[in-house]
């Protein structure tokens, strides 16, 4: 959606409007999630109803066929695809995306519960990507071309072509079952979580509930419990970050205004850390973006590994159960957040960088 | 572009900040999470699971999982006390046949919910309708197929009327998964209650009620003060479960001494690994579960429905198998003896139960007979090898099922006898193709509903079975349905083992292993109770 358009040109136009351009971006592209997330909801609704209808999927086998038909006769999954389909949508915008066969809860109450422990987990694998990607680019942009750079660079592809579940499962042998140092999984330990239900409207997240009880221990514990899954998670991001930022700073340390300051006197460590480096770090935010697609998809790896249970794990459990309503609110709602996102970083992306335009 | 730059840097420095101190606290921590879950005497027991609740409506559910919370929170007509799987009254005084088809049961007096409601005779009408009216596919309903109607003279009087009379089997039914007596000012009468508003209406009536509930997570029990019932008050303060997906970090976790019960379901090698860990003791107590094979008669080897049908060819194919299999060498490699050989279809310790299978098949003594297995198959003239398609399930039965069903290909083979195509599929689909024809043989495994031999024959053996493998042998049937309304305790053990040995001839199924019920507790724990009723209670434990 954004184009990069000559400097010269939006120097040129006044600043009045060059704000009436932006807010117009904005709302066009907050209009275009509608249609987004419609063409999701309706991909989504009929793939899901390749393999039948959900009660067949959930229940065939277990009923006789006279009680399977008077059930879905009930849901109304013997009407026109195209009545099931509008009536669906329907309950999508009012936020009522169905209850679960296997275990009568709604939809829409399991995805406020495990969306929150998913985005979590994504937030703390960003952490991990940046903490490790962003120094780890720079270094091996200032060793370019030198044994230290060709280790890092490495390292990088290793961290994004793992698969997550083995990186999982190595992280869990190591630093769980043989060195003993971090919880083999979960979000907290059994007596933090008893605690945190004594919040009132605990928000899900537990980092912020662990600090709402007000206990030192408790918020250590939930950090404790996120180093491993954030840690597996945060690897692959932190791989395509790595190479990110050392091809923009290379890229960088060869523009003129670094040759410049390099001619000035200024040293290769400023040159890097002050000059070449920001500038190299905007298209890390339009990464950002994609790589939340990236990471929520990881999440059902991740969650299943640890029993973090956000959303992956809970798709990961109705999918085996076959429980296609739920499964179907929760790809939903994913690609919802997706959507959402990348409409977020689009406008964070326009509002650092006037060079970017639409 | 400079104008930005600051504004990209704080960002960048609040991230860093936030995942540097996210590390520090993580680090200062590191005892800190430890210490979180270090146990002491004043806090609640935790005891781990890999069980899943469906529901905790009874309604709604018909699982060990949600039958395990069922067993604390819900009072039951009928129930075992610890260390008897023999039923006598819990929140009622007396229950009996007052006529060949009734049963009345008299409630104790001044009976209430934790919430304050009375718990009356017309609760335990509601409860019973309820199950049968709303008939979830997940349900128990199908337990209740013997009961014609409920009638509540008084607010401490029940009487069941029965469609068949002396029905020996009821008294155990009603402390069944179809049985917890649930409050009808809080319950459907005609929907699954979500389990949310059965926790906020506080509706129960057992040895506990729960705190907080997180499904499939967490769950925290008190002790119920107003629990009256013959099981007595709880011997701890309270009890949380803790749910886990993966058996091997419930392994881990028990081991570390950070929970201190681990019941259902470790592995045998899991469990072999525990015991030498002198942190926690392996508990272990009578089994109910029972695995063994099925055959479908029409489409096995030379089954009524194949090219060559041929009953006695294909009863040959089913005797010869039975020859050859070391259900020791199963129990013994495969399951570190966590379960023992089973040569019936009745398990050991249940009134009735006989080893028809041993002296029959093998060497007779139990153990396998190649020659004998040969034999069988010259003599009904089959050429070999036959070649069997063996089906099994690999996330239903426990981690172990590939193993031991590698044994038996390996065992079957060893002769030269078999050529066996095991193959494997996902629970949902293999419950939807086992009962259309699309297996062959496949494996089955069995937790009882209630300890009685009946729930043993019942439903593998009558018309119309929940195996739906095309059995039928009209004195068996007629044997099973004698039993079951059998008043005479000695007359009706004899027709229960003559059962079995019919069956055994006919091998309608193969019977391999028969479980042991395991938990592993700390070295501190006391009072874990495991016995015939295969009900774990966590009132009996304590520090």
């Amino acid at each position: 959606m954004t184009t990069a358009v000559d400097t010269a040109d939006i120097a040129a136009k006044p600043l009045t409007a060059q704000r009436g351009g932006l807010w117009r971006f904005i709302l066009i592209r907050l209009l275009l999630i509608i249609p987004t997330v419609f063409i999701l909801v309706t991909v989504v609704f009929f793939l899901m109803r390749l393999t039948g209808d959900p009660i067949t999927a959930a229940l065939g086998g277990r009923l006789p066929p006279d009680q399977l038909k008077e059930r879905i006769h009930e849901a109304g999954y013997d009407r026109p695809l195209i009545v099931q389909y509008l009536d669906y949508l329907g309950g999508v915008f009012r936020g009522d995306f169905g209850t679960t066969l296997t275990d009568h809860r709604p939809v829409s109450t399991i995805l406020l519960q495990y969306g929150a422990a998913t985005l979590e987990l994504a937030f703390y694998a960003l952490i991990v990507a940046f903490i490790i990607g962003i120094p780890l680019g720079l270094i091996a942009a200032y060793k370019r071309d030198r044994w230290q750079d060709a280790i890092l660079r490495i390292g990088a592809i290793l961290g994004y072509a793992t698969p997550i579940f083995f990186v999982a499962i190595l992280l869990k042998l190591v630093f769980a079952v043989n060195l003993g140092w971090l919880p083999v999984a979960g979000r907290a330990s059994t007596r933090t979580e008893l605690a945190m239900t004594t919040l009132q409207n605990p928000t899900g997240i537990y980092l912020i509930d662990a600090f709402r009880l007000g206990d030192p221990d408790a918020v250590g514990d939930v950090l404790w419990h996120a180093v491993l899954p954030g840690l597996a998670l945060g690897i692959l991001t932190a791989g395509i970050f790595l190479r990110l930022v050392r091809t923009n700073v290379i890229g960088t340390l060869g523009a003129q205004y670094v040759t410049s300051a390099r001619s000035r006197g200024v040293g290769e460590y400023r040159l890097v850390t002050k000059h070449a480096y920001r500038p190299a770090l905007i298209p890390i935010v339009t990464l950002m973006g994609l790589q939340i697609a990236a990471l929520l998809a990881g999440a059902v790896l991740t969650e299943t590994s640890f029993e973090w249970k956000g959303l992956g794990f809970m798709l990961a459990d109705y999918l085996k159960a076959r429980d296609f309503v739920a499964v179907q609110g929760i790809v939903i709602m994913i690609a919802v957040v997706v959507a959402v996102v990348n409409f977020i970083v689009d406008v964070i992306a326009v509002l650092i960088d006037p060079r970017v335009r639409y | 572009m400079s104008l930005h730059h600051p504004r990209r840097g704080r960002l960048v420095l609040a991230i860093g900040a936030i995942g540097a101190s996210a590390v520090v606290l993580a680090g200062c921590a590191g005892g800190g999470g430890g210490n979180a879950t270090g146990g002491n005497s004043s806090a609640p027991l935790i005891v781990g699971t890999t069980d899943k609740i469906t529901s905790i409506d009874p309604a709604g559910s018909y699982d060990n999982g949600s039958f395990a919370v069922m067993n604390q929170v819900y009072p039951f007509l009928l129930n075992s006390k610890y260390g008897t799987a023999d039923v006598t009254p819990d929140i009622a005084t007396s229950a009996e046949f007052t006529s060949p088809t009734e049963y009345t049961v008299k409630l104790k007096s001044g009976l209430k919910f934790a919430n304050g409601h009375d718990l009356t005779s017309s609760d335990v009408k509601f409860s019973f309708d309820r199950v049968i009216k709303i008939n979830d596919p997940n349900g128990p309903a199908s337990l209740l197929g013997n009961l014609a109607s409920i009638a509540t003279p008084d607010a401490t009087t029940v009487v069941f009327t029965l469609k068949n009379p002396n029905d020996q089997v009821w008294p155990q039914i009603l402390s069944s998964p179809a049985a917890p007596i649930v409050d009808e000012q809080v319950f459907s009468a005609d929907k699954v209650t979500p389990d949310d508003d059965i926790v906020k209406g506080d509706a129960f009536a057992g040895q506990y009620k729960i705190t907080s509930y997180k499904v499939n997570e967490l769950i925290n029990y008190v002790p119920n003060t107003d629990y009256k019932g013959e099981l007595g008050a709880a011997d701890n303060k309270g009890i949380t479960v803790k749910y886990y997906a993966d058996a091997s970090n419930l392994k881990l976790d028990v081991g570390n001494g950070d929970i201190d019960v681990a019941y259902r379901s470790l592995s045998a090698t899991d469990v072999a690994d525990l015991s030498k860990n002198s942190k926690v003791q392996v508990v272990s107590g009578p089994g109910g579960e029972i695995r063994y094979i099925v055959f479908n008669f029409n489409t096995m080897p030379f089954g009524a429905k194949t090219a060559n049908a041929d009953p006695a060819k294909a009863l040959a194919v089913r005797q010869a198998m039975a020859d050859l299999v070391d259900r020791d060498k199963i129990a013994s490699d495969v399951y570190k003896n966590t379960y023992t050989p089973l040569y019936s279809y009745v398990p050991k310790g249940l009134t009735g139960a006989n080893e028809a299978l041993k002296g029959l098949y093998g060497d007779g003594k139990g153990g396998p007979d190649a020659d004998k297995a040969k034999k069988t198959l010259a003599d009904a003239g089959i050429t070999t090898p036959v070649e069997l398609n063996l089906q099994y399930n690999g996330d239903h039965y426990g981690p172990s099922s590939g193993d031991e069903y590698a044994a038996v290909k390996s065992q079957l083979e060893a002769g030269g006898l078999f050529k066996v195509n095991l193959a494997q599929t996902e629970w949902v689909q293999y419950s939807k193709d086992r009962t259309a024809d699309t297996y062959p043989m496949y494996q089955l495994g069995w937790f009882p509903d209630y300890s009685d031999a009946d729930n043993y024959l019942s439903p593998f053996f009558s018309k119309d079975n929940f195996l739906v493998n095309h059995y039928d042998n009209a004195d068996v049937q007629s044997l099973i349905s004698k039993q079951a309304t059998e008043t005479d305790a000695s007359a009706r053990a004899d027709e229960i083992g003559q059962i079995q040995d019919l069956v055994a001839k006919d091998l309608s199924t193969l019977p391999l292993l028969q479980g042991t019920q395991v938990a592993i507790v700390g070295k501190d724990v006391k009072g874990t109770t495991l016995d015939g009723s295969f009900k774990f209670r966590y009132a009996p434990l304590h520090k």
